[in-house]
């Protein structure tokens, strides 16, 4: 897909995609909401600030795009690949050092963020997906989506409910075509990993996926890097165990990182999870703009699953001190909603994330799932037996 | 006007406010009119339940917003909303939380129905699965909800009634033996859906007598094209 194009190419391509936007006349002189579509053809409602935000930051992705036509020019095409030290001992220390002079650069360039039009690419190399395609025959996904047509299962018919419910309105995904190209990607992936089957939430992981990956292979291949390698066991087969195990952790991470608010939400019996388990089992796809949730997952698929902890804190920090005055649930959700709704600006996200909540590692998430996890299994199990003991009953 | 149900129902919804907080409508209502609204409504914490499509969210957005979706976006662990009635002499503000209704997403249902003081569990005419999947809701409910929990059952989409798989007999038959109210309800046609919340509201415990003068209507619902007119559209 991008060996027939030069780098001149795709720069010009990708100048192209980042359009300035322009409200009318009217809405300049007045604080109206103006309607636009986005860079992948969502439609935004803001207010004329919304819209200077976007082109400040549109500005900023053309700017980071040089930065990295510059290092593809010094460096080589695939410079990014060259970050992993070997264990070999035969590995000259120059080298070492450049992978690791290449690895904190591209740490810092993918926070910045990935030009859209390197995004297929790059996420495809660094998530694993290029990694995890390469192990099977090249026609593995053909062959799974010719092998499944015409099946019928509980999670086909699912999917076939939601397709329409997945992003109505969009100028492809709505199509008969968008349909189509979703279908094929998540029944294959239900074939692929009967345990997980069809959950609702990969609906709209999987649309995006398809928008920023352009061929449905790849975009198959994201969402299952994603699933078996990004996230969390678990995350979603049939009782949503990890999700469980995540809401947890995030709570224990919230008092820890924000306790004025963790202590405020208490206080008002706001359980957080309530609003974050959309934002876990999506990946902020249904709750930011796309632009930004494109922005977060540039992260995910280099860092892992820990920056959704991140940027789910920073959302919250973000509005500290409005959450802290609250007296209602009600006015809790409007702030979280409305903040979401309006974050066109995925610096000031990634900056509260990474800078403001302070780091985080793989390894102390990793740690919190493990304590939290016997406890989710006992309560998740002791449910199950209580409706049991109520069927029997009934019967 | 904005009368809930038939004419003769004094109810009258006083502002639509899903993901708002309603306080700006009576700011900004009492501002332009000089009408003092010290006004405190009681608050009831409400849970639509029921199977995947059987309409939950859409009923919600036509009771809210009085809009209708031919395909509405799948819920993903719940969605919630808030608006106000005023019923007879008083107040009831509910807030609702709908959720999704995938079965895998039933170990999420108690963080919502949990303090729940009303349920309404909706099941499509259409559907006979959807119905029994409805009459596992009822009867967990009853057995984990809170004890003293206002239950409507809603059979909804019945606009649909050449596709009619479950009779109204049938649910009205099984309403009545669980202590629950029943309506069949159409999301897209609008019948009997602010009708349902309306039976609810009045099978509260007692709401606190509104102050705002007898009778009146602080927010009227504009036709649906003018909708952007009010103030907190």
């Amino acid at each position: 897909m991008y060996g027939t194009k030069s780098k001149i190419d795709l720069a010009f391509e990708y100048q192209s995609q980042v359009a300035v936007l322009r409200p009318s006349i009217h809405s300049r002189r007045a604080n109206l909401t103006v309607k636009f579509q986005d860079l992948y053809g969502f439609t935004v409602e803001g207010n004329v600030d919304d819209v200077n935000v976007l082109n400040e930051v549109r500005e900023k992705v053309r700017q980071q795009g040089r930065v990295w036509w510059a290092l593809e020019a010094s460096k080589g095409a695939n410079w990014y690949l060259q970050t992993t030290i070997g264990q070999g001992s035969a590995l000259t220390s120059s080298l070492k050092f450049s992978a690791m002079a290449n690895a904190i650069t591209l740490k810092k360039l993918i926070r910045k963020g990935i030009p859209p039009v390197l995004r297929p690419k790059i996420w495809f190399s660094l998530s694993g997906a290029a990694k995890k395609k390469s192990t099977v025959p090249d026609s593995y996904y053909d062959d799974l989506t010719k092998a499944v047509e015409g099946k019928v299962t509980p999670a086909t018919r699912q999917i076939d409910h939601d397709l329409p419910r997945t992003f109505p309105g969009h100028p492809w995904l709505d199509t008969p075509e968008g349909h189509a190209a979703l279908r094929r990607v998540l029944v294959a992936y239900s074939f692929r990993d009967s345990d997980v089957g069809y959950c609702q939430g990969l609906n709209y992981v999987a649309a995006l996926l398809l928008l920023v990956m352009k061929t449905e292979e790849d975009a198959f291949w994201m969402l299952a890097v994603l699933l078996e390698n990004v996230l969390v066991n678990d995350c979603y087969t049939n009782n949503l165990s990890g999700c469980h195990v995540e809401q947890r952790v995030f709570k224990d991470l919230l008092s820890k990182k924000c306790p004025r608010i963790a202590t405020h939400l208490e206080a008002l019996e706001f359980d957080v999870s309530l609003v974050t388990t959309e934002w876990f089992l999506c990946l902020f796809s249904k709750s930011l703009p796309s632009e930004t949730a494109l922005r977060v997952w540039d992260v995910i698929f280099y860092e892992g699953a820990k920056v959704i902890f991140n940027v789910a804190l920073a959302i919250f920090k973000m509005k500290e001190n409005e959450l802290v005055l609250t007296h209602h649930v009600g006015e809790v959700i409007n702030i979280l909603q409305m903040t979401t709704h309006h974050l066109f600006d995925p610096d000031d996200l990634l900056t509260v994330a990474f800078d403001k909540i302070g780091s985080m590692t793989t390894n102390t998430i990793s740690k919190q799932r493990k304590k939290q996890e016997p406890e989710v299994m006992k309560e998740l199990d002791q449910r199950i037996r209580r409706l049991n003991s109520l069927r029997m009953e009934d019967k | 006007m904005a009368t809930i149900g038939h004419n003769n129902l004094n109810a009258k919804l006083v502002g639509p406010s899903s993901l708002f907080s309603i306080s700006f409508c009576f700011f900004f209502l009492s501002q332009s009119f000089s009408i003092p609204m010290m006004f405190s409504p009681c608050s009831f914490h409400q849970v639509l339940l029921g199977d995947m499509g059987a309409g939950k969210s859409s009923l919600v957005l036509r009771f809210v917003k009085g809009q209708f979706l031919e395909f509405q976006e799948s819920t993903i662990g719940a969605a919630f909303f808030s608006q106000t009635l005023a019923v007879n002499d008083a107040t009831v503000k509910f807030e609702i939380w709908d959720t999704a209704g995938q079965e895998r997403y039933h170990s999420l249902a108690p963080m919502y129905y949990r303090g729940a003081a009303a349920a309404i569990i909706v099941y499509d005419i259409t559907s006979s699965d959807s119905f029994t999947r409805a009459k596992k809701w009822v009867q967990e409910l009853q057995k984990q909800g809170n004890p003293n929990m206002v239950m409507a059952l809603a059979g909804n989409k019945a606009d649909l009634e050449d596709k009619r798989k479950v009779t109204a007999e049938e649910a009205r038959v099984y309403a009545e033996e669980n202590g629950l109210f029943f309506m069949e309800t159409s999301a897209k046609t609008a019948s009997n859906v602010n009708d349902i919340f309306y039976e609810i509201a009045k099978r509260l415990p007692r709401a606190q007598p509104a102050q705002n003068p007898a009778g009146m209507v602080l927010v009227d619902r504009p036709a649906e094209g003018t909708r952007a007119a009010s103030c907190c559209s």
